[in-house]
């Protein structure tokens, strides 16, 4: 299931929602445009779903059966997360006999390697505006590493 | 809609992503991310309208047999 949120580079192209209404046009964009064949809910204009679940951009969260959060990673990687449900249903559904499944949590650094050319481009087909708004943004992030 | 929801929805569907990470609003999301429920704690049940036919999708009917997983995004 995917959960449309708010744009998070608005530009010419695709701008910033101000209506319910075009929010469920831009949800529609992005189904055709990146053929989402999976059930798209749309959250409120308020962000009142994204902001309970932490807001960022393209996170993707698992929630077990009966409602506990099982996943929770602030970037989606495909790969990660099927084979976090791999080893999570295996686990949870077959134990030597004797045994008990115990649940316990962790924690832990991942890494994503990002195609800046190709993300530029991505951004490029919302407006010259969402590339330079996210370039000034680079440069606040270099200022902000080097204090 | 009152004034401080506008306020409200006007500041979460910024308009520029500069100014946004001027105004530190994307720490305060990893800070929102961080202070959202655990892994093994209770996921929080909300009813959204599905695109296509507008029904409207309870999270909870969702995970209630299986597990659900939720990504979260937008076009850019």
């Amino acid at each position: 299931m995917f959960v449309y949120t708010r744009e998070a580079h608005p530009g010419e192209n695709v701008p910033c929602h101000d209506s319910f209404e075009r929010k469920l046009a831009c949800a529609r964009l992005l189904r055709e445009d990146a053929g989402i064949g999976r059930e798209i809910l749309v959250d409120d204009l308020a962000g009142t779903v994204h902001r309970a679940y932490g807001l960022m951009p393209d996170m993707t969260w698992v929630i077990d059966r009966g409602g506990r959060v099982a996943y929770k990673a602030n970037w989606t990687s495909a790969p990660n997360v099927e084979a976090f449900l791999d080893r999570f249903l295996a686990a949870r559904g077959q134990h030597p006999a004797g045994a008990a499944a115990v649940m316990y949590e962790t924690q832990q650094i991942e890494f994503r390697h990002t195609d800046r050319k190709r993300f530029t481009e991505h951004l490029l087909r919302n407006g010259s505006r969402a590339v330079r708004e996210f370039e000034k943004a680079q440069e606040l992030w270099a200022r902000r590493s080097a204090t | 809609m009152g004034e401080a929801d506008r306020g409200h929805v006007a500041s979460y569907n910024y308009s520029r992503f500069d100014d946004y990470v001027a105004a530190g609003g994307d720490l305060a999301d990893e800070a929102a991310f961080r202070a959202s429920p655990r892994a093994g704690q209770r996921a929080e049940d909300f009813t959204l309208p599905r695109l296509g036919d507008g029904a409207q999708v309870r999270l909870s009917e969702l995970w209630r047999s299986t597990p659900l997983v939720m990504e979260f995004g937008s076009f850019t």
